[in-house]
């Protein structure tokens, strides 16, 4: 049997932070603790380490990749089908930047929207942890503890005014 | 000592004055916070209470979507566009004036939304969501109107850059092809940046909702938890969306007026038709907000508590600027080409001024350019829920004039007076009322199957937002989460 | 150095110095109005009857049309020349590169303006485009439509079954037409002359317009032989190309109080 995951309940910020560090000082570290919140929460906040996102990476590729299908569509196709049109050169610039800008909009867009549903595995319609009070305002905070100490943490996280403290289920969302 | 007093100066009286114009900053949502369950509750209460009037509406639009889109669009493609009005030389007629409508209510949405959250403006909290529903819905119109508005349109993927067996590619040359690109890309940004802060919503209301719509919400949700890292992926993308998604509105409406400044035609060929209509589209989008907030105020449960007197304040305020704006354009248009002397500009000119559709282009000045400033300098009228949609009404029809005078009035005037006709709107009169219903149908069975109130927006703004007491007034003060 | 300004995307640097090849000149002076040409290019080209009612709205398919025009103010009216209008085959046409599927192309072999039924999907921008206003739209199937037959003896007859040309394609509804310098018969004169092994001589053809013309005032050839009738007409004074400083490159002049 693996460490039991617990999941305390806090009605605000503050005793959430104070939890996090209570955890930090009992010898929990960063990737066994997961706060779930109804609103983003600095990482600040509650001291935790800076999430890392690949989201503007992302955003970036699909642009550059939008560019490059930009200048394709531009400066590629009239030369596969050479067709001339009003005396106007056959990949005339004007018109290329307009057909560049939309298509690199286009791919960054679509690679940040791709990038949300990558760095946060969506769609996930697994069993989760989680609490639905979380989408009233409440701040969860689970933790992996080593087995048989489940009473200190529980007691600790009720100590520092914890609305309840039980073992995380994972459930059905 | 009494003598000193100057005796003109009635102090307690100027005081009174003053105090009856300030605003209690308690009135204002973000200093008037609700517990977030309460806020969810009467979110998901103003999904679920629905009356009889609303199923009539919805009944009636029903109706009118499948007599005048669906119906009488299969007829216009079983017969052929000549049961439509346009001819020569009018042969663009009420469906791209209908696009360009369309896109411009598209684009208060974006506006509203990626501009006020660029620059902060926390009044936008509330109602960004049903700014960009109409941006959404409003592209689905235009784009309905473009394919309403091609000859042959069972053939419309020609236009689309794939690869085909007849090895012929789109011609980008043509500015229909920028804007295929532009509209394409305008409508998957904005449904995306709709869908981006929904997520949090939609997982609220699935965790508070049971039957079809738990399970209507659960596949929407995508399994959204709210752990620190989704949190931080959503609000990077929403924040490159809020920049990216400007240019992109701008680059839109330019280019929906390169189809018109692009040819060569009197009247049409203006390098000041970009900024005027990118304005343009701005005065309608505005005036369609503000009748959308009126009439989600009136109708929805709970929702006098999310849009208030200050929201039309700033809504108004914003409608105010971007009449000015509007004004402007307008002017450096019309004056240039008049100045120009130009002989087909200048019969133009005459033609709008003189010719039978010359109301349409004094109504047009009346209601775009003169009533609205003359209202909305008014606090006390700003605030007024009614009289600002009211304003946004007239500034609407405003500007469906203004494009039906553009499109289908100036064509009629070109440099061969053979060919001089005045256009007769004939089924393009139904199919407009369509997708007028089309729209209407969608936002109303939008408000009941998604929450149109982003509340944790609502809640973050709240959180951020407190009154602080300097010497004896209480100063609202707002604070950076990010 | 020489600045290739085709490079630059400079438009009209390639057609700038090119005169075109194939070529028209009306005269005004001794048009009478008869409409003849406008009878025979309907003839030629199956141009579709569109009835009483469009026709008097303004959708008249004719790909040439006879302008007439007054002067003056009542009694005092005076009429000026007749013009016959019809597509210039511009040689920088303002229609070809505003077409998002490249329906209407340039013709590079022949010098003139194509419109390829096939690929027209119908946004009729180059109509709204062209200066001359000569493009004609196919609002309706006139061709099959059975309110636009006739009935003879409990028959519905179609314009078609009376009189139709096998060498020209019939356009269905949705699709821009115009003129087309009657390019069957070019390509018919010029199928004929290569298997004679010679050259098309000038006269040899002409289009269904310029041979109806009873009083000879439309006349068509190659307007870079420099030899040939149609090009010595357009030379001369009083030549005047229509709307020239839109620098469309016209190829038709027209001639007119010589």
């Amino acid at each position: 049997m693996s460490d039991t995951t617990l999941l305390a309940l806090f009605e605000d910020i503050d005793p959430a932070a104070n939890a996090v560090e209570k955890l930090y000082e009992m010898g929990i570290t960063d990737e066994n603790i997961n706060v779930i919140s109804g609103v983003p929460i600095a990482h600040k906040m509650l001291g935790r380490p800076h999430p890392v996102t690949n989201v503007s990476r992302l955003a970036l590729g699909g642009a550059i990749a939008g560019f490059i299908f930009g200048l394709f569509l531009n400066f590629g196709t009239p030369y596969m089908y050479f067709v001339p049109v009003g005396g106007q050169y056959i990949t005339p610039v004007p018109p290329g930047l307009i057909i560049t800008f939309e298509m690199t909009m286009l791919f960054a867009l679509l690679a940040t929207f791709l990038g949300v549903f990558l760095d946060s595995y969506f769609p996930n319609y697994r069993p989760m942890e989680y609490v639905a009070e979380v989408s009233d305002g409440k701040i969860a905070v689970f933790f992996r503890c080593p087995p048989g100490e489940d009473k200190k943490f529980t007691d600790a996280m009720d100590n520092l005014g914890a609305l309840s403290v039980q073992p995380a289920e994972a459930q059905q969302l | 000592m009494a003598s000193t007093a100057h005796p003109y100066s009635k102090p307690a009286k100027a005081h009174e004055g003053h105090h009856e114009e300030e605003q209690d900053m308690r009135e204002f949502l973000m200093y008037d916070p609700k517990p977030r369950g309460e806020m969810n509750q009467m979110v998901m209460e103003s999904m679920t209470t629905t009356s009889w009037k609303f199923w009539v509406v919805f009944g009636i639009l029903c109706v009118l979507v499948a007599t005048c889109f669906i119906y009488a669009w299969g007829y216009m493609i079983a017969e052929g566009l000549g049961v439509a009005g346009v001819m020569r030389p009018s042969y663009w007629g009420i469906f791209l004036v209908n696009t360009v409508f369309w896109i411009g209510i598209s684009h208060a949405g974006t506006f509203i939304s990626a501009i006020l959250r660029v620059f902060k403006a926390e009044f936008r909290r509330p109602f960004t969501r049903a700014a960009e529903l109409m941006t959404t819905f409003g592209l689905i119109q235009a784009g309905a109107s473009i394919f309403m508005h091609l000859g042959r349109v069972w053939l419309f993927y020609w236009l689309l850059p794939v690869p085909n067996q007849r090895m012929l590619w789109p011609n980008f040359h043509s500015p229909l092809m920028w804007d295929l690109l532009a509209i394409t890309t305008y409508v998957l940004g904005s449904t995306m940046y709709l869908f981006l802060p929904l997520i949090p919503d939609l997982a609220m209301a699935r965790d508070r909702s049971t039957g079809w719509r738990k399970t209507f919400f659960k596949i929407l949700a995508l399994g959204w938890r709210g752990t620190e890292g989704e949190w931080r992926h959503l609000t990077t993308a929403m924040n490159f969306f809020a920049f990216a998604i400007i240019p992109v509105m701008f680059s839109v409406h330019t280019i929906v007026s390169w189809d018109f400044a692009m040819a060569m035609r009197p009247g049409w060929s203006s390098s000041v038709f970009g900024p005027y209509f990118v304005l343009g589209a701005l005065h309608s989008g505005m005036g369609a907000v503000a009748i959308v907030l009126f009439i989600m105020r009136a109708t929805m449960k709970h929702m006098d508590y999310f849009i208030r007197k200050e929201h039309f304040d700033g809504l108004g305020k914003l409608m105010l600027i971007v009449t000015f704006a509007y004004s402007y354009f307008f002017f450096n248009d019309y004056i240039v080409q008049w100045y120009g002397g130009d002989k087909w500009t200048d019969i133009l000119l005459h033609w709008l001024e003189e010719g039978p559709m010359s109301w349409m282009f004094y109504q047009l000045i009346l209601f775009n350019i003169v009533i609205p400033p003359l209202l909305l300098w008014n606090k006390k009228l700003r605030q007024t829920p009614w009289l600002l949609a009211l304003i946004g009404l007239m500034i609407n029809v405003g500007m469906y004039w203004e494009r039906y005078l553009i499109i289908p009035v100036m064509l009629t005037i070109n440099r061969m007076p053979f060919t001089w006709k005045l256009y007769e709107p004939r089924i393009e009169l139904f199919l407009t009322i369509g997708t007028f219903s089309v729209f209407l149908l969608f936002y109303m069975a939008a408000s009941r199957l998604i929450p149109l109130i982003p509340v944790w927006e609502v809640q973050e703004g709240q959180m951020t937002h407190s009154l602080r007491k300097v010497g004896k007034a209480e100063v609202p003060t707002v604070s950076e989460f990010e | 150095m020489k600045t290739d300004l085709n490079m630059m995307g400079a438009k009209g640097a390639i057609v700038e110095e090119a005169e075109g090849k194939w070529g028209m000149v009306i005269d005004q002076d001794i048009c009478t109005g008869c409409q003849a040409c406008v009878a025979a290019c309907a003839m030629e080209n199956n141009i579709s009857f569109v009835g009483e009612e469009d026709a008097g709205y303004g959708r008249t398919q004719h790909w040439i049309r006879i302008e007439r025009f007054w002067e003056g103010e009542y009694p005092e009216v005076k009429m000026t020349p007749n013009q016959p209008m019809l597509c210039q085959q511009c040689g920088q046409a303002p229609c070809e590169p505003v077409c998002p599927v490249f329906a209407t192309p340039h013709s590079n072999a022949e010098q003139l303006n194509l419109q390829v039924y096939n690929r027209c999907v119908g946004t009729r921008y180059c109509a709204n485009n062209c200066p001359y206003q000569v493009r004609s739209f196919n609002w309706r199937d006139y061709h099959i439509d059975r309110f636009h037959a006739n009935k003879v003896d409990g028959k519905s007859v179609y314009s078609f079954h009376n009189q139709f040309n096998p060498d020209v394609t019939v356009r269905r509804r949705g699709v821009m037409e115009k003129c087309t310098f009657c390019i069957q018969r070019i390509h018919k004169a010029q199928d004929t002359a290569k298997s004679e092994g010679r050259e098309v001589v000038d006269g040899e053809f002409t289009t269904a317009c310029a041979q109806a013309c009873p009083a000879n005032a439309i006349t068509f050839g190659r307007v870079d032989d420099h030899e040939s009738l149609v090009s010595q007409l357009s030379h001369q004074k009083g030549g005047v190309k229509h709307l020239e400083e839109l620098n469309t490159l016209p190829r038709v002049t027209y001639l007119k109080g010589g």
